[in-house]
């Protein structure tokens, strides 16, 4: 037999499996499929390891394979439910197909272009761009989205309603949270989660590149908490902290106020005649929101609580008192 | 049949016996689907008479898949299975909303094109709970700004932009060739000749306040110079500092002259200083997770002047 010929063979063998296990509700026990199903050896041993291999390519492509357990290995039975394996019709005219090819194609997020290719066959295949470009500006200019191992399981989470778990490092050090997973957003280079915290029993949010573990997924619908109607806004790096907020006022001088204006577009704000301008800013991570302040130099000024004021203070007076620097 | 993975094979057939079987009269031309499915004609046919074999127990005429492969058609009517295609795996789901979100989010897309449709109706056919579940911002350039420097750069036409240069934390106007706009790591940048400085210059677009059009035109640059972000720099010479493990994050950050991690978890970095601002910001953010080990003459002391600089906002 030559390799051609196997290979083959194993393609209708699996094709004949998947729709065997497609055309049960109760389910098709193993012992049934070596009987039934064309292409399996007679012999035992050879057909259980034939079985398994098969078993693990169509669970790879996704195929949602269920396993209703019996007495022995024999009499477990597997089934496929069409509804979880059917990709529900988009709709999809050949120019938005086009488009979201391109899309595909412009902007990487860690996937090989070989997943993104099956991605567009199981949406109906590629068809010549209608138009060169979907958007109506020029895209040649972009470049890749970073990618992170954590993205994909917190992806399934926020979708499947899932709890996780995962070492997070925070200020306070390393430790193991357990979240429900809402909102993913990519913000100036980076990736945050929105998520309920269950142990502190609040919305918090996440830094991906702080994640210290793999992400754990429970099950299915199991999160507790709805997620919120009102979309999340984009959290600023002072807000991904375990403090419990402190209201901190910052005036900024005319020269920077447009740009405070647009980092705090969210806060409550007072402008002054001088041009400057002042900002309520909820803080739940000192060391981050000093970082923002100091990064105006003498053009930021932390006016209120007192606490906060002489935190700077003292932060300032350390460096200046260090005659190396 | 060689040159294909049997999971490959196995997953573009998948999509294509369905979406052959939906077609008027379940016919499709092999061209159109060779095409469409990037599928050499002779591998189609191979794989569509398999299919036709395909079935369930006991095997009988209505049980099977019926695929009539003729020379130039195809027809195909399908059992009560494989009438849609297998649903995209989570990676797959992401990268297709993340990438149409990130295209859609440059400033001045338009939110009724194809792209946006297509992504709507995705969005509505995966379920509520993905519609909000991813977003993407790469651009929070004011989309009037980026359209007259679009503009520009079209026409080659020369700009004046009132620029908040961060370097030298300072305001101004300057006139510039703009040659081509990038994105990195989530923000927008032009890059261009700079009158003022006589010397190619990148500039963020979120800093620029205003952009005018002025009446002069110039050659761009064939092929054009390497986008860079750091200029490298070192006017004002280098610095050495002895970093505690909290302020690591430094090295992964600025491209260093040299870095060297101890045992202890500290590491050395040399930098090279092309903006003293710049180098304030870096010394007051770190603070005592960071210690001056060496200096150039001109950046001897810069942190603790650039502190009491600061202090004197406190204490008027």
């Amino acid at each position: 037999m030559t390799p051609t010929d196997k290979s083959a063979e194993k393609f209708e063998r699996q094709m004949n499996l998947l729709a065997a296990l497609s055309d049960t509700v109760q389910g098709i026990r193993a012992v049934d499929i070596q009987q039934r199903v064309p292409g399996y050896n007679a012999d035992h041993d050879s057909f259980r390891r034939t079985f398994e291999r098969d078993k693990k390519d169509l669970l790879s492509l996704g195929v949602p394979i269920e396993v209703v357990t019996g007495a022995t290995a024999d009499l477990t039975a597997y089934r496929v439910d069409k509804a979880k394996y059917e990709l529900p019709d988009p709709g999809l005219d050949s120019d938005e197909l086009a488009a979201l090819h391109l899309a595909l194609e412009t902007v990487t997020v860690g996937s090989s272009p070989g997943d993104m290719a099956r991605a567009m066959w199981r949406l109906g295949g590629v068809v010549d761009a209608a138009t060169e470009n979907p958007v109506g500006v020029p895209v040649g200019e972009l470049t890749e989205i970073p990618s992170d191992s954590s993205l994909v399981p917190l992806f399934r989470a926020v979708t499947e309603r899932r709890v996780v778990s995962f070492a997070y490092e925070s200020s306070a050090g390393i430790s193991q949270r357990s979240v429900e997973p809402w909102h993913l957003d990519f913000k100036r280079g980076r990736w945050n989660l929105t998520a309920f915290d269950i142990e502190r029993d609040d919305q918090r949010n996440f830094r991906l590149d702080r994640i210290r573990s793999a992400v754990e997924l429970g099950d299915v619908g199991s999160q507790l908490h709805p997620v919120p109607s009102t979309p999340t806004p984009q959290a600023d790096p002072w807000e991904f902290g375990d403090d419990a907020p402190t209201l901190t006022t910052v005036r900024f001088d005319s020269e920077v106020a447009d740009f405070a204006r647009e980092s705090l577009s969210s806060c409550a704000a007072t402008n002054h005649s001088d041009g400057s301008v002042s900002f309520e800013v909820p803080v739940t991570n000192w060391p981050a929101f000093r970082s923002f302040v100091l990064s105006f130099l003498d053009h930021a000024e932390v006016l209120a609580p007192a606490e906060a004021r002489s935190a700077m203070v003292q932060w300032l007076e350390l460096i200046s008192e260090d005659a190396r620097g | 049949m060689a040159d294909m993975t049997a999971a490959e094979r196995l997953d573009r057939t998948l999509a294509i016996v369905p979406w052959v079987a939906n077609q008027p009269d379940g016919t499709a031309t092999i061209k159109e689907i060779s095409e469409r499915f990037a599928i050499d004609a002779d591998d189609l046919r191979d794989c569509l008479i398999i299919t036709s074999m395909v079935g369930i127990h006991p095997y009988t005429p209505d049980l099977l898949i019926n695929a009539i492969v003729d020379a130039d058609t195809v027809t195909i009517d399908l059992p009560d299975y494989f009438r849609r295609p297998l649903r995209l795996t989570a990676e797959q789901t992401f990268a297709l909303l993340t990438s149409a979100k990130a295209l859609l989010s440059v400033p001045g897309a338009d939110s009724s094109s194809a792209l946006a449709r297509g992504l709507s109706k995705v969005l509505a056919s995966l379920g509520e709970a993905s519609e909000t579940a991813v977003d993407v911002g790469i651009a929070t350039a004011p989309d009037a700004i980026t359209e007259q420097l679009r503009a520009a750069i079209e026409n080659s036409q020369a700009v004046e932009i009132n620029y908040y240069s961060y370097g030298r934390d300072d305001t101004g106007i300057r006139r510039i060739d703009p040659w081509a706009i990038h994105s990195e790591g989530g923000l927008w940048y032009l890059q261009g000749w700079c009158h003022s400085s006589l010397a190619e210059r990148i500039f963020r677009i979120d800093r620029i306040r205003a952009a005018d059009l002025i009446d002069q035109t110039f050659i761009t640059p064939d092929p054009l110079p390497v986008f860079t972000l750091f200029d490298g720099s070192n006017a004002l010479g280098q610095i050495t500092l002895l970093l505690q493990p909290e302020a690591r994050w430094v090295t992964e950050y600025y491209p260093a002259e040299s870095i060297e991690p101890h045992a202890d978890g500290t590491t050395t970095i040399t930098l090279a200083i092309g903006s003293l601002p710049w180098l304030e910001r870096l010394l007051l953010r770190l603070g005592p997770e960071a210690a001056v080990v060496d200096a150039s003459p001109s950046l001897v002391g810069v942190a603790p002047v650039a502190a009491r600089r600061l202090l004197h906002l406190y204490r008027d």
